[in-house]
C-alpha cells in the first residue's frame, strides 16, 4: 500500500473511529477518484486479552468473562463455554434445561439479526430503519429480561443446567410478542423488496462466491447467502436441535441483498423453532439428578483433557478449544470467533467498487469487532 | 406600488431601508430555526420517539440553546487549510440565499380588491433570477470542501459538483415550461395567472420533475452524497466548527424554506383565493398570506419526511438519474406545456 | 417505488412515542433484576465463599456488629460497588442463602468519593439509609 502513489490516487483511512463501523478497526483504502484500488485491514484496537484472563479465573468466574466476548450475543458465548466444560466433566443437562437454553439462544438470534438489519439500513443512509428495528428488538429484550434478569451480560447458565426456571406467564407473553414480530418482519421485508433505491444499492453489490467463502473460513449467514447450506445446528446438533424441525435458509446470489434476505428468513425460522419449543418443553428438574451440580456450583476440579465444542452464533460458527490440567482453572481456552474470517473476506470484495459501496458491503457482514479482537 | 415621500423625510430613506432589511433577515433566521425545530420533531414522530421536549414548551427554545452553543465554541482551522477559501466560503453560502430572498414574494395583501404582493423587489425576470442565484451556493460548498485540506471533504466536494451539474438542467427546463405556459417570467404573474386551477393539475409531470430536481439542488436526502454521514464523517463541512458551521447549517435550511416557497408559488397556486375573500376588507389582508404559509409548511413537511423515510443513492446512480431519466421527462413536459399553452391561449 | 417506505413512515407518526421519561418516571424493572445485594445478618456465618467467588474480587470480609448498637462483632461481607459486576454469583454460591438481590441500581449508589462506594455490612443489611451521603 505504501508504494509510490500515482498523481490522482490517495490513501484514506476509514479509521478506528468512524460512524459506520460496528467497532474499531482500521480500513486503509487506496482511492483513485472514488474507486477503491487497494484495501487493507488492521485489527487489534479493542483487544482485551480475554483468553489470558480466562486462565486465571475459575470455571464459574469464567462464565461472567465469556459473556463479554460479544455483548450482543452473550448467551450463545456462554453456551459454548459451558458446553465445553460439561463435555470435560462428563455431565449432561436434563431435557428441560436444554429446552430453556435453546429458547434463549433463539431469542438472542432474533434480536441480533434485528440489530444487524437496522444497522445495515443505517449504513446506506436509511437512518429510520435503525429506529424501527430497535423498537422491535426492545420487545424481544424484554422477554430475555423476564427470564434472566438482565438485558445484556446475563451470566445465566450454570454447569449442568440454568440458574432459574422460566417465569409464570412467559409463554403467553412470548406468543403475543411473536405475533407482532411476524407482522413487523413482513413489513420490513416488503420495504426492502419494493424500495427501488435500496435495490439499486444492494443487488449485485459485493458478490461473494462459494469457493472464496469456503477457502477463507467464512460461516454463518454470509456463507449461507452464497448457496452453501452449512448450519451447525443441522450438521453437528447440540442440545435438543435434533428433535426440532426447521430448515436452513440459503440464497444463491451472494450479494448484499441476499445476506439481508437470509437474516430475515432466519428470524422467521427462529420464531418457528421457539413456538415448537414452547409447546414441547417437558417438566422436570433443572439439574442432573444424583450429582452435586445445582444452582450452587460445587468446588470443581475438572478432569484433565482437551475438548472442542462449537455452536451456531448468529454471526457464524463459534468454537472453543479448552485444555484442562486437572485443577480448578482452565489451562488454556482458545476462542474461535466468527467475525475474524468474515473481516478477511472484506478487502477482496471492495476492490473495484466505490467508497459508498464500502459502507454497504461492510454493513451487510454484520459484525461485532469486539469478538474479532477478543 | 409607489409611495410618495415628503421632502423633509428623504434623508431618512436609507435608514428605513436598512432597518427593513435587518428585520427581514431576522425573520428569515427565525423561520430557519422554526424549520429545524419542525425537522427534529417530525423525524422524531416518524421514528416513534420524542424530539426536543425539555428546553421550553415542546422544545421550542432548543434552537436558542443550540445557537448559544455554536457561538461559544472554539474556532479551529486545520494546519494547511487555504485561508482565502476557508474564511470566505460562508459569504457565498449565505449570499446566495439572501439574493434569492430579494426577489421572492412572501405573500400578498388585497386592499379594496387590488392585489399588492409583498416582495422586496419585483423584476420582470424574477424566476430566471432566482434560478441563477440559487446556483451560487455551489461555490460556497466547494470552497469549504476544497480548502479544508481533508480527504473526506475532498471526496464530498467532487461529489457535489457532479450532482449540481446534472440537476440544474431539469430544474431550469421545468421552470421554463411553467413560464412558457403562462407567458411571463415574472413570478407574481405566474402565481396570479393560476387562479383556482393550479399548475400541478395542468402539469403533473413538470411538478414531479421540479420537485425531484429541487431536492437534489438543495442537497437533501436521498441526494446528500456530499455530506453522507456514514461514509465521509460529515463530508464537506467536516472541518468547520462553531458559528461557521452554524451559518452553513442555517443557509441549508433557509434554502429549503425558499425552495418550498418556489414550489408553492409555481405549482400550488400561490396566494390565490376565491373572489369573495379578496373583496372582504379584513380577510383580504391576512387570508392570502396565511394560505400561502400553509402551503409552504405542507411542502416543507413533505421534504423533511422524505429525508427520514428513504435510503440514499450512490453518486453514480444520482448522475445516471439526472441525465438519463429526468432530462427526457423534463423535455417531454416542455413539449406538453407549450402545446397546452397554445390550446389554452387560443 | 419508495411508496411502502413513505406509508410505513406516515403510519408511525400516529403511534405513541416509546421514549421513557427518565428520571421523572423510573424504569420498570423485571422481577429478577439484580440490583444492590441485601444481607441477612442472622444467616451469614462469615465463611468467605462469596469473596472467593467474586470474579472481580469486589467483596472483602470485615468485622461488623451483629445489630445496631450491639457490642458483639462477627465477620460480614463488604462489597465495593465500583468493582461489582452485579452478576449474582455471590448470591448463588452462599451456602446459607444470606445474600439476596435488591432493586437499587442508581439512587443512593452514585457517589463522588471512592470510600462512599464501599458498601459496609450496615448498608447491605439496610440498617442505614443508602441515600445519605449522596452529596457532591
Amino acid at each position: 500500500m505504501e508504494e509510490q502513489l500515482e498523481p490522482n490516487e490517495m490513501i484514506v483511512h476509514l479509521g478506528p473511529q468512524h460512524p459506520m463501523q460496528p467497532g474499531p478497526f482500521r480500513l486503509n483504502l487506496r482511492l483513485k477518484g472514488e474507486t477503491v484500488v487497494d484495501a487493507d485491514i488492521e485489527l487489534g484496537f479493542i483487544h482485551k486479552g480475554i483468553e489470558k484472563i480466562l486462565e486465571n479465573k475459575t470455571y464459574l468466574q469464567g462464565i461472567t468473562i465469556v459473556d463479554r466476548i460479544c455483548y450482543l450475543v452473550a448467551l450463545v458465548n456462554e453456551e459454548c463455554f459451558v458446553g465445553c466444560t460439561e463435555k470435560l466433566l462428563g455431565i449432561k443437562p436434563p431435557e428441560r434445561s436444554q429446552y430453556i437454553r435453546v429458547i434463549l439462544d433463539e431469542l438472542t438470534r432474533i434480536q441480533s439479526h434485528l440489530l444487524g438489519m437496522g444497522e445495515f439500513g443505517e449504513f446506506i443512509g436509511f437512518v429510520s430503519m435503525f429506529m424501527y428495528a430497535i423498537r422491535e428488538r426492545e420487545e424481544v429484550l424484554g422477554l430475555i429480561d423476564m427470564v434472566t434478569g438482565a438485558r445484556v451480560t446475563h451470566s445465566y447458565l450454570k454447569f449442568g443446567g440454568v440458574r432459574d426456571d422460566l417465569p409464570d406467564g412467559f409463554k403467553e407473553k412470548a406468543l403475543s410478542v411473536f405475533n407482532n414480530l411476524k407482522k413487523s418482519v413482513d413489513d420490513f421485508e416488503e420495504m426492502f423488496h419494493t424500495d427501488r433505491i435500496f435495490r439499486e444499492r444492494t443487488v449485485g453489490v459485493g458478490v461473494l462466491t462459494a469457493d472464496v467463502a469456503k477457502n477463507l473460513g467464512v460461516s454463518g449467514p454470509v456463507l449461507r447467502a452464497t448457496g452453501v447450506p452449512f448450519d451447525i445446528r443441522k450438521n453437528e446438533p447440540y442440545l435438543v436441535y435434533k428433535d426440532l424441525d426447521f430448515k436452513v435458509c440459503t440464497e444463491t446470489a451472494g450479494d448484499c441483498f441476499a445476506r439481508v434476505q437470509v437474516r430475515i428468513n432466519e428470524i422467521r425460522e427462529s420464531i418457528y423453532i421457539l413456538e415448537q419449543c414452547l409447546d414441547q418443553i417437558p417438566g422436570g428438574p433443572l439439574f442432573p439428578e444424583g450429582t452435586m451440580y445445582g444452582r450452587r456450583t460445587p468446588v470443581m476440579r475438572v478432569p484433565a483433557g482437551e475438548v472442542f465444542h462449537r455452536v451456531e452464533d448468529p454471526r457464524g460458527e463459534m468454537g472453543m478449544y479448552m485444555i484442562s490440567d486437572g485443577s480448578d482453572k482452565p489451562y488454556r481456552v482458545k476462542i474461535r470467533g466468527p467475525y475474524y474470517p468474515t473481516l478477511q473476506a472484506l478487502p477482496p470484495l471492495i476492490i473495484g467498487t466505490t467508497v459508498a459501496d464500502v459502507a454497504s458491503i461492510s454493513g451487510s457482514m454484520d459484525g461485532c469487532t469486539s469478538e474479532a479482537d477478543r | 406600488m409607489t409611495i410618495v415621500v415628503p421632502e423633509y423625510l428623504a434623508p431618512l430613506i436609507p435608514w428605513v431601508r436598512g432597518i427593513v432589511g435587518l428585520v427581514l433577515i431576522g425573520f428569515i433566521f427565525v423561520g430557519a430555526m422554526g424549520a429545524v425545530w419542525l425537522e427534529r420533531k417530525l423525524s422524531a414522530d416518524i421514528q416513534t420517539r420524542m424530539g426536543p421536549c425539555r428546553v421550553g414548551k415542546y422544545g421550542l427554545l432548543q434552537l436558542v440553546a443550540d445557537a448559544i452553543k455554536l457561538f461559544t465554541k472554539e474556532d479551529l482551522k486545520p494546519l494547511n487549510a487555504d485561508s482565502l477559501l476557508f474564511n470566505n466560503a460562508n459569504i457565498f453560502m449565505l449570499g446566495s440565499v439572501f439574493l434569492m430572498l430579494v426577489a421572492l414574494p412572501v405573500g400578498a395583501v388585497f386592499i379594496n380588491g387590488v392585489e399588492y404582493p409583498l416582495a422586496v423587489t419585483q423584476m420582470d425576470i424574477s424566476v430566471l433570477y432566482i434560478e441563477a442565484v440559487s446556483a451560487l451556493s455551489i461555490f460556497g460548498i466547494f470552497m469549504v470542501a476544497y480548502g479544508s485540506n481533508n480527504k473526506y471533504s475532498l471526496l464530498g466536494a467532487f461529489r457535489n459538483f457532479a450532482r449540481m451539474v446534472g440537476y440544474e438542467v431539469p430544474l431550469g427546463i421545468s421552470v421554463i415550461s411553467v413560464a412558457a405556459m403562462t407567458g411571463s417570467l415574472n413570478i407574481v404573474d405566474i402565481s396570479s395567472a393560476q387562479g383556482l386551477h393550479w399548475n400541478i393539475f395542468l402539469q403533473p409531470l413538470g411538478c414531479f420533475v421540479f420537485f425531484v430536481s429541487l431536492m437534489a439542488d438543495m442537497g437533501r436526502l436521498p441526494f446528500d452524497q456530499n455530506e453522507s454521514e456514514e461514509e465521509l464523517i460529515a463530508g464537506w463541512i467536516t472541518e468547520y466548527c462553531g458559528m461557521r458551521f452554524g451559518l452553513g447549517f442555517f443557509a441549508e435550511y433557509i434554502h429549503m424554506i425558499l425552495g418550498s416557497f418556489l414550489v408553492a408559488l409555481l405549482f400550488l397556486g400561490g396566494w390565490n383565493v376565491p373572489g369573495f375573500i379578496a373583496n372582504n376588507s379584513v380577510l383580504g389582508l391576512i387570508a392570502p398570506t396565511g394560505f400561502l404559509i400553509v402551503k409552504v409548511v405542507f411542502v416543507l413537511m413533505v421534504i423533511i419526511g422524505l429525508r427520514w423515510a428513504v435510503p440514499r443513492f450512490r453518486i453514480d446512480q444520482v448522475v445516471d438519474l439526472s441525465w438519463k431519466k429526468l432530462l427526457p421527462l423534463a423535455l417531454l413536459n416542455l413539449v406538453w406545456a407549450v402545446g397546452l399553452g397554445l390550446y389554452l391561449g387560443a | 417505488m419508495v411508496l411502502k417506505n413513505i406509508k410505513y413512515a406516515i403510519r408511525n407518526i400516529t403511534r405513541p412515542p416509546v421514549t421513557r421519561m427518565y428520571p421523572e418516571k423510573p424504569s420498570e424493572l423485571s422481577d429478577r433484576f439484580r440490583g444492590l445485594q441485601i444481607l441477612d445478618k442472622s444467616k451469614c456465618i462469615g465463611c468467605g465463599i462469596c469473596a472467593n467467588t467474586c470474579p472481580n474480587a469486589a467483596i472483602k470480609i470485615v468485622k461488623a456488629p451483629i445489630a445496631p448498637g450491639s457490642s458483639k462483632q462477627r465477620w460480614f461481607p463488604q462489597i465495593d460497588i465500583g468493582h461489582c459486576l452485579f452478576c449474582g454469583l455471590c448470591i448463588d454460591q452462599c451456602p446459607k442463602g444470606a445474600l439476596s438481590s435488591g432493586k437499587e441500581y442508581a439512587k443512593g449508589l452514585v457517589k463522588w468519593h471512592h470510600k462512599d462506594l464501599l458498601m459496609t455490612p450496615e448498608k447491605l443489611a439496610r440498617e442505614v439509609d443508602l441515600e445519605k451521603g449522596d452529596e457532591r
